[in-house]
């Protein structure tokens, strides 16, 4: 009997766990995990990067993504490299963190319009997104 | 050496509530003018933020003062770069997107990046008064 119904709490506790993790997942506005924390992409930085470096962005100097790049995807790839790419210390004072991670394909254009493999991702010292551009 | 900047018209910062972050990414956005000798590594790119280039540079300037025999200036939105070499009392500037190397003496680099924080820090309290009074501002330029 005891044994049951420690079984049964067992998997209760299981569901429960799994959809507090869905709401987390759903309900913060994209959301990517890094190894040891996460890091948030607001919509603030959403449109700061999709201004320099969105595909149609007219910003020059600046990296931009390849035609086709979504939120969606520009958050898969976030998440990756984040959680597989290079961290180092901001620089100058900078506070956070950039995170790089070479792809091996094609994600964007340099800025002198040549193809660019990696990512760089600035993220602030509360993990959150600060920029992200191809390079 | 000349260094100087062109700020862009911006009117819809609340110059009171700043935070390092929005100088160093998002706002008092411009364009770096930057000639050493005869080499032209001026960038005008529009989004360039003109404190954060400031503050670095004045980073840079005491590092080489401080024994640093290079310095590298990263620009925050591309993989961009302005390199400073010191050699005894010259510097050696070349940048990822210019060609050649231009050569200063290390206290012209260091009056010119001194004066460009000073200009900056002038234009941007005389058109936005309390900004004089923001934190990161004055961490930043050095407000007095």
């Amino acid at each position: 009997m005891n044994l049951r119904l420690r079984s049964i709490l067992f998997i209760a506790l299981g569901f429960l766990m799994t959809a507090g993790a869905g709401v987390a997942q759903t309900t913060q506005y994209g959301q990517v995990r890094n190894n040891a924390d996460q890091v948030t992409l607001t919509r603030w930085a959403l449109q700061h990067i999709m201004a320099r470096h969105w595909p149609d962005s007219t910003a020059t100097g600046a990296g931009k993504f390849q035609a086709g790049t979504t939120e969606a995807t520009l958050r898969d790839m976030i998440n990756e490299a984040v959680r597989n790419g290079h961290a180092r210390h901001n620089t100058h004072g900078r506070p956070g963190t950039i995170y790089e991670y070479d792809f091996q394909h094609q994600i964007g254009t340099t800025i002198d319009g040549g193809p660019a493999t990696r990512l760089r991702i600035v993220v602030s010292n509360r993990n959150e997104v600060i920029t992200a551009f191809p390079f | 050496m000349h260094l100087d900047y062109q700020l862009k018209e911006d009117s819809e910062t609340d110059w009171s509530s700043v935070t390092e972050e929005d100088l160093r990414y998002r706002v008092a956005l411009g364009n770096l003018i930057f000639h050493v000798g005869n080499k032209d590594f001026s960038a005008a790119w529009d989004w360039i933020p003109l404190v954060d280039l400031a503050a670095s540079l004045a980073e840079i300037v005491r590092k080489l003062e401080g024994g640093s025999a290079s310095q590298t200036f990263e620009f925050t939105e591309s993989d961009a770069w302005i390199r400073f070499e010191r050699k005894g009392e010259k510097v050696l500037v070349s940048t990822s997107y210019g060609e050649g190397e231009g050569e200063s003496s290390f206290h012209a680099v260091s009056e010119a990046v001194k004066s460009l924080r000073e200009r900056l820090q002038a234009e941007l309290i005389g058109k936005h008064p309390q900004a004089a009074h923001n934190a990161a501002v004055r961490k930043l330029l050095g407000v007095a």
